[in-house]
């Protein structure tokens, strides 16, 4: 298990609805430890794309591996796979009639099987890694502000011991005086080399943490590349065009 | 012995036997609601035509048809049910089936997201049906369940069409005993009101109990 | 050798005149209740609205069959010394109840028109009655239509119970056919089969009525 070795590896997905193209052969690699980033315009596929990884939607063509178990065989079982990717959606999608601590045990107890003392054990250190502390452990979704919320499904995810966490634009649902708490996160989680793959327009996070930027138009990878070059000086117009964009959008951030 | 000496206990008797069958046909008409009502979101194609025909039929058909379908119509067949066996299922078929369209439409108003998510943690459909959708599909539907508990109440009159001794039938035999009409029909539209009304702010207060703090979520 | 039920289909299906009657009297009775009843709940002074209460309470509350006798029996010709017959009988207290039970769905109707209508229509100078039957009715009543059709496939099927009473509706005679040729199973079941064609049929005809009638965009909350 060495550090540079691939961890997940995306063939060549093609993804229709109706006659609609939205994922037109995509292609790419993730090593542990690694944080890549996808950034691109709304309805260029992005959320396809992940949640062709983990299968949520079917791809019509390619193939998905997760540590050289390809996901995309018919004979693999998905269920005991998703176990090990990480999810993290825009709206949270935090279970409402569960508490914060009963939201990031239920994968364990039920889906892991793990006593209910380990299995709390557990949640609660990932609770206090993504800083939420006891006091909220037993609040409904209802009663947490968003970027509790979100940082709450990130210890959901984080609790599994994913091997890869797939993050879905998990800032954009939020008020804008929110989106650093989970941030912040975010980029220590990327900093303890928790291996993440994460749609987002935060350039900040960005530059930040991530070792490759994958700029995804018309449902393709338009452009691929280090943070720094694909932002700052970009191949193609509409990259450049784009990035200006989310710059004006998110002001300094 | 007078009127109200005689009437009372026997009424009384006649109460406790509706109760009797309560007990055991409304949890189970839950039951059976959960299953449809589950069966007709997340079942496959047969499962979903067999347990639609089976809604369709038992909220088609008169309370009573079901009734006497079921003490007379088995027993062309051989099937000989209790009076009490009948009023059991016949309740439990007929409240099922109304209870399992306010199951059916509170799972499908679960956003997807919920779905999703229960499904992206390794969750097998039926894991996520349990686990997930289940506990907050019932809260939804808690009140329209509610109220066809109330009507499987009153509709247990209904019974005596197969002879059994409940609230009504006792009343109706006493009353060719003692014409007193007015005073024996009362005397059970005050029982009848006592339990619907006791049950309607007991399931209100369960409603209220199973409530998840913060979120609004009755569909009435 | 017995008849054979089939043969007594005819007769059954005689029995359709006397159940319509039934559907058709308990609502026409019971929206020329319902409807004042819901504007006393809503708009009426307090001691009505506690009457009000008090009638829906127990309408909704006690058995059909219980208030069949009761009124049969008891009411109408002990208490009020008045002798009426089954069906009568019947068709009013089907109409008591479908009137509690109207009320309520037109109340829900009300509450779901919303507040600013009525202030828009008395800023436009109209009196509160005015308002109520110009501009609130018209739009409650619309909106209650899909509780209508619900009513309707209600008291269809509670207009079996009527048998009770000997009206000679579709049970009273499956019964008489259960009797004359000893077969329960055959004449049950068409009974029942006849009671579902009758509630879709009936809720095909308030659909038809609902899309005539329905504002486009206009649905109530929460119904
Ligand atoms: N379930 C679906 N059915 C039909 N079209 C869809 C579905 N999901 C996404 N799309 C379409 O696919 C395109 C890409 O969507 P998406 O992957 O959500 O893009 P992004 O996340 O980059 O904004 C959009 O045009 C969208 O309308
Ligand atoms: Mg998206």
């Amino acid at each position: 298990m060495g550090e540079d070795e691939v961890v997940l590896r995306v063939e060549n997905i093609h993804k229709k609805y109706k006659d609609q193209e939205v994922l037109k052969g995509v292609t790419f690699e993730v090593r542990r430890g690694e944080t890549k980033v996808i950034a691109g315009p709304s309805g260029a596929g992005k959320s396809t794309l992940l949640r062709c990884i983990n299968l949520l939607t079917k791809p019509d063509k390619g193939r998905v591996w997760l540590e050289g178990v390809e996901l995309t065989n018919p004979k693999t079982n998905i269920n005991k796979m998703r176990q090990k990717i990480g999810f993290v959606f825009q709206e949270f999608n935090l279970f409402h009639h569960l508490t914060a601590l009963e939201n990031v045990m239920i994968g364990l107890t039920k889906v892991k099987k793990l006593p209910k003392d380990v299995a709390r054990k557990k949640a609660e250190e990932a609770l206090l890694t993504v800083h939420i502390t006891e006091d909220l452990w037993n609040k409904y979704p209802a009663q947490l502000s968003g970027g509790q919320k979100q940082r709450v499904a990130i210890a959901r995810a984080l609790a599994m011991d994913p091997v890869i966490i797939l993050y879905d634009e998990p800032t954009s649902a939020l008020d804008p005086q929110l989106v650093g708490e989970v941030l912040r996160v975010m980029e220590e989680l990327a900093r303890k080399g928790v291996t993440g793959l994460v749609v987002t327009h935060e350039i900040g996070f960005a530059l930040e943490v991530a070792d490759e930027i994958l700029f995804m138009y018309g449902g393709k990878i338009l452009e691929r590349g280090p943070p720094r070059e694909v932002v700052f000086n970009p191949k193609h117009e509409v990259t450049k065009k784009f990035f200006e964009n989310i710059k004006r959008l998110y002001g300094g951030r | 012995m007078g009127f109200w000496e005689e009437f009372i206990p026997l009424v009384l008797h006649g109460a406790v036997n509706t109760l009797w069958v309560l007990v055991i046909s409304i949890p189970a008409s839950v039951a059976l609601a959960i299953a449809l009502g589950s069966a007709r979101v997340y079942g496959n194609a047969a499962l979903k035509a067999v347990a639609t025909a089976f809604v369709v039929t038992f909220r088609g058909f008169p309370l009573v048809v079901t009734l006497f379908l079921l003490f007379f119509g088995l027993a062309d067949l051989g099937i000989y049910l209790t009076p009490y066996q009948t009023a059991t299922l016949a309740f439990v078929l007929c409240g099922g089936s109304y209870m399992s369209e306010y199951v059916r439409g509170a799972i499908r108003s679960i956003d997807i997201g919920q779905s999703l998510a229960a499904r992206a943690l390794g969750m097998t459909k039926f894991q996520e049906l349990i686990y997930i959708i289940l506990p907050q599909a019932i809260r939804r539907a808690l009140p329209g369940i509610s109220n066809e508990i109330i009507y499987q109440i009153k509709y247990s009159s209904l019974a005596f069409v197969v002879g059994y001794e409940e609230i009504f039938a006792v009343s109706k035999t006493f009353i060719s005993r003692y014409f007193m009409p007015l005073q024996v029909f009362m005397v059970d539209a005050a029982l009848y009101l006592a339990m619907t009304t006791a049950a309607a702010y007991g399931l209100r207060a369960l409603e209220y109990k199973l409530r998840i703090p913060g979120l609004e979520m009755s569909i009435r | 050798m017995d008849p054979v039920w089939w043969e007594y289909i005819p007769y059954i299906l005689q029995g359709a005149i006397w159940t319509f009657t039934l559907v058709g009297g308990g609502l026409a009775l019971g929206f020329a209740i319902g409807v004042p009843v819901a504007m006393g709940q809503k708009y009426g002074p307090t001691w009505l609205k506690a009457v009000l209460d008090v009638y829906v309470w127990f309408f909704r509350g006690t058995p059909l069959v219980v208030l069949l006798f009761l009124f049969y029996w008891g009411i109408f010709p002990v208490l009020l010394g008045i002798k009426l017959d089954a069906l009568t009988t019947s068709v009013i207290v089907l109409g008591l109840r479908s009137g509690a039970y109207q009320s309520q769905i037109f109340r829900g109707a009300l509450n779901s028109v919303d507040e600013g209508q009525m202030l828009a229509a008395r800023a436009l100078g109209m009196s509160k009655w005015q308002a109520i039957t110009n501009i609130i009715l018209p739009q409650a009543l619309r909106i209650a239509i899909p509780g209508w059709t619900n009513e309707y496939a209600i008291i269809l099927k509670d207009s079996a119970i009527c048998f009770t009473l000997g009206v000679v509706e579709i049970l009273t005679r499956t019964r008489y056919v259960v009797i004359s040729t000893g077969e329960a199973l055959g004449p049950f079941l068409f009974a029942g089969v006849l009671y579902i064609i009758f509630t879709y049929g009936g809720t095909k005809v308030f659909n038809i009525i609902y899309e005539k009638y329905h504002i486009p965009g206009l649905v109530g909350k929460g119904m």
